[in-house]
């Protein structure tokens, strides 16, 4: 029934699309049509992907050079930062460190993932006008991106950047006479109170619209898969960001009021803490990764010319991932000092966890299994992302096992972990994504020739970066350390560490090409068809760009989403809003 | 078309530069062990070296097979004129499979792994381990013996201050003959049995060579962790949580010596610890505000 209502007030909606014009204002600024806030989200995360890109070369750059001034600008640079001759200084370095892994998860991958495709593609997936709240929307991007000019103001603060990591682990970061950066980690604690509220909004609003407002016939069992991510995703964020955001109301707190939830000395329990930000922070990483899975798992199916193998089992793997993601977080935790025994049990939560992630894929292995591939530059990227993500998976495993964590805990071989899932999955699942849904959000096409030397460049340099930082943690390299060379057992890695650094700077390089890329195609890219890559969902069916409103009619849904190379038809796709012709010999699943 | 500028030598251009790249550094860490583990010093980390090992070629299968099925696919099934794809949603046998197998598997190394956890690990230390007490502390280590008595003494968080950095219990006369050292310094093939506290924030007992990582409590004491150093050397512990502006320098020697070495220098230590009779030892006079 709320469909219906819902639709019929798309359709009233969809009569006054082509009568008014809005104002400047309304149309860029507080814009409430989520086709223009996903836009918005996008440029946003590109500005912060540039600026945490910038932090990680200044990382790189330390771990290489250690002592050696930064050319050019390096005498430009704050206090806090850099000496007087323009190298790098301890307390600076761990503020990049933590910076650019703020910047990184909160203000790039977070509403690049959620903010840009949730918004986007969640309305013209399931054929509704628009999200069910669109003043919550715009105000979620508007508080997101506050949020994100707090975090980075305290670049301007004499004391500089949070120091204490973006784990923040308390008593460091719960003191300024510990952590050297009161108002910066003060800063830290508003910045992300902020991007909670945002994230907390968001997710209403996905969860609200992808069940009350489906066209007719769009059941949950035909969703298309990043809708089925973004909404379990959603479902996550619900669930954990408000227990971040009470986490960093406390240390406010305790920074600046005297209070002592985490401080020792006065009794509080530095181990709360990290319950806290890990029972927010585990499932945080599958909300950084599961709507990248879906991302890819819809580019597998188009250019594969192929229906998803195993849809179902897809949707029942991401439900399986969010529920077990709330009883994984103790294993960030197993040489914390916690009671050994919820090391034994968290340890076997986390193996569990590991079997929807082969199970998914093993299912994108079945996705290409028979196909008639076409390898356009999103297609590229979403094969990366397989292959990336089964190193990032596996590599997993070595942590998940108590006694080997024991020895590369808080080693390099964790940040190449990590980095495979976040880089090499979700991101290259976003860049590949980006080159995907272009046409639809700008109406013109991206350089195919250009995307593929983008996509063998950071394909490349991503794991000449990445993959040595295995071989630096198994010889023994803490993470967050500002001068390697300082420790007799890890002088010998200075060839590598310079080798990383350089790949890192290629990698950094790459990126440009894409940004070139992307804005000249934005206004001289060719212009696009409604349908360029001839896919199944709603969105093709609509004009590149979409209208104000997206559907003059609410569309009927007939079919699942992903219904290519039906026997018994002649063209190789059966969009979702056709009835199948009667002579296509549909499977039922 | 001169065969220099064909594309088959361009490639094979690229690959001699990127290899002639690996191949320099590749030099240096075949006499430096970069590669791999450092050499294990203990006798619980040959358990752990066989145990990444083991996850090593479980994975490294896993990965090799995955990936040769993905690229054989990618190649034979690329776009062909005329050939359609196959229409297919799935199969549910295969999905019952795949979920199986890997359930069982990592069950089984769950198992493995919990079997070494508990039972080598942190197993009871044997009774003629060396007690050690380390305080950690922005930015530095201390390391505190017990003396004659081979007693380390009671300790409770609640003690532990600038002028008791192990927090040694003022009422205990076990502690009053410890004596610190700023290096650890152990015998070689016996137990030594850590017991770890912190004075203001989290600080890590990490020694790559020993396969061994414990975050260092503040406010809590934590006494489980023990182990068998096997190699005569020196090593270095590293502080590896990240603890402040002076972290990237927190870091102590250790060194392992043969038990002859270690008496006498112990009871050099020892003897200069001349404790009175009822009289409280300097270093734990004062406590902490309750």
């Amino acid at each position: 029934m709320s469909q219906t209502i819902a639709h019929s007030g798309a359709e009233a909606h969809a009569e006054t699309v082509h009568h008014h014009e809005l104002s400047f204002f309304h149309k860029y600024i507080w814009s409430e049509d989520h086709k223009t806030i996903a836009i918005q989200y996008l440029f946003a995360s590109f500005f912060f992907l540039i600026i945490g890109g910038l932090l990680a070369m200044g990382v790189r750059y330390q771990l290489a050079f250690s002592g050696a001034p930064i050319p050019l600008i390096g005498t430009l640079l704050p206090k806090w930062l850099v000496t007087d001759a323009g190298a790098i200084q301890p307390q600076g370095y761990n503020g990049l460190v933590t910076m650019h892994a703020t910047v990184m998860v909160f203000l790039v991958m977070m509403p690049l993932l959620v903010g840009v495709f949730g918004n986007f593609l969640i309305p013209l997936k399931i054929g509704a006008p628009d999200m069910a709240f669109p003043f919550f929307n715009a105000l979620s991007f508007w508080l997101f991106l506050v949020s994100g000019i707090i975090l980075l103001s305290s670049y301007f603060a004499p004391t500089g950047f949070p120091a204490a990591g973006w784990t923040a682990y308390a008593p460091l970061s719960a003191n300024g006479a510990y952590n050297g950066s009161q108002a910066g980690q003060s800063l830290w604690c508003i910045g992300l109170f902020l991007n909670g509220l945002a994230s907390i909004a968001g997710a209403v609003n996905y969860i609200t619209t992808v069940i009350n407002m489906r066209a007719p016939g769009m059941k949950m069992f035909r969703l298309p898969l990043p809708v089925w991510a973004i909404f379990i995703t959603s479902i996550l964020l619900l669930l954990a960001v408000p227990v971040l955001s009470a986490a960093a109301a406390m240390l406010f707190f305790d920074l600046n009021f005297g209070t002592s939830f985490f401080e020792a000395s006065h009794y509080g329990q530095p181990l709360l803490w990290q319950h806290l930000f890990w029972f927010f922070g585990h499932p945080e990483v599958y909300i950084l990764v599961l709507p990248a899975m879906g991302l890819v798992s819809e580019m597998l199916a188009v250019f594969s010319r192929k229906p998803i193998f195993g849809y179902k089992a897809m949707v029942y793997a991401m439900v399986a991932i969010g529920f077990l993601g709330f009883i994984v977080w103790g294993h960030h935790m197993f040489v914390s000092g916690m009671n050994l025994m919820l090391s034994s049990t968290f340890s076997l939560s986390t193996m569990v966890i590991a079997v929807p992630s082969a199970i998914k894929t093993f299912n994108w292995l079945g996705t290409v299994w028979g196909g008639s591939i076409r390898f356009t530059t999103p297609m590229c990227f979403a094969l990366a992302f397989v292959s990336m993500f089964v190193i990032g998976g596996l590599s997993g495993i070595y942590m998940a096992s108590t006694p080997v964590d024991l020895f590369i805990h808080h080693t390099y071989f964790i940040v190449a972990h990590f980095h495979y899932v976040i880089f090499g999955g979700s991101l290259f699942g976003v860049f590949g994504a980006i080159y995907f849904w272009f046409p639809k959000m700008f109406g013109r096409m991206m350089n195919e020739f250009w995307g593929k030397v983008h996509f063998v460049l950071s394909f490349m340099f991503f794991n000449l970066t990445f993959f040595p930082m295995h071989n630096l943690g198994l010889n023994g390299m803490p993470r967050r350390i500002a001068d390697p060379g300082l420790y007799d057992f890890l002088k010998s890695q200075q060839p590598l560490q310079i080798f990383v650094s350089l790949s890192a700077f290629g990698l950094g390089l790459s990126t440009l090409i894409f940004f070139v890329n992307f804005f000249y195609s934005m206004f001289k890219g060719p212009k696009a068809p409604r349908n360029p890559w001839n896919s199944t969902t709603l969105e093709w069916t609509l004009p590149s760009p979409p209208g104000h409103g997206n559907f003059p009619v609410t569309p009927t849904v007939y079919n699942g989403p992903y219904e290519y190379s039906v026997p018994g038809m002649d063209q190789d796709f059966l969009p979702q809003n056709q009835p199948a012709p009667k002579t296509a010999r549909l499977a039922v699943h | 078309m001169s065969f220099w500028r064909s594309s088959f030598a361009r490639c094979g251009l690229i690959v001699a530069v990127l290899l002639a790249g690996l191949g320099t550094c590749w030099a240096d860490p075949r006499t430096s062990n970069l590669w791999w583990l450092p050499e294990n010093a203990t006798e619980g980390g040959v358990y752990i070296d066989q145990l990444i090992y083991f996850i090593l070629f479980l994975t490294g299968a896993v990965f090799v097979l995955t990936q040769a099925v993905y690229i054989f696919f990618i190649i034979k099934y690329r776009a062909k004129k005329g050939v359609r794809a196959t229409y297919s949603h799935g199969n549910n046998r295969l999905e019952i499979i795949w979920t199986a197998i890997p359930t069982a598997i990592f069950i089984g190394l769950w198992g493995y792994s919990n079997h070494l956890w508990w039972d080598v690990l942190h197993s009871t230390p044997p009774a003629n381990a060396l007690q050690v007490g380390v305080a950690a502390y922005q930015f530095g280590f201390s390391f505190q013996y017990p003396g004659a008595d081979g007693k380390l003494g009671k300790a409770d968080a609640n003690f532990v201050s600038n002028d008791n950095m192990f927090g040694n219990d003022p009422d205990d006369p076990d502690a009053k003959d410890n004596f610190t050292s700023s290096t650890l310094e152990i015998p070689v093939n016996r137990a030594v049995h850590i017991r770890l506290d912190s004075k203001d924030v989290i600080h890590a007992f990490y020694v790559p060579q020993f396969r061994v990582y414990q975050d260092i409590l503040p406010g809590r004491i934590i006494d489980w962790v023990w182990f068998t150093p096997t190699k005569i050397g020196k090593f270095q512990l590293a502080c590896s949580q990240l603890c402040g502006s002076g972290h990237y320098n927190m870091k102590a020697d250790i060194q392992v010596v043969s038990e002859a070495d270690f008496e006498k220098w112990y009871q050099e230590k020892a003897k200069a610890v001349q404790p009175q009779p009822g009289a409280k030892l300097s270093s734990i006079t004062e406590t902490k505000d309750q």
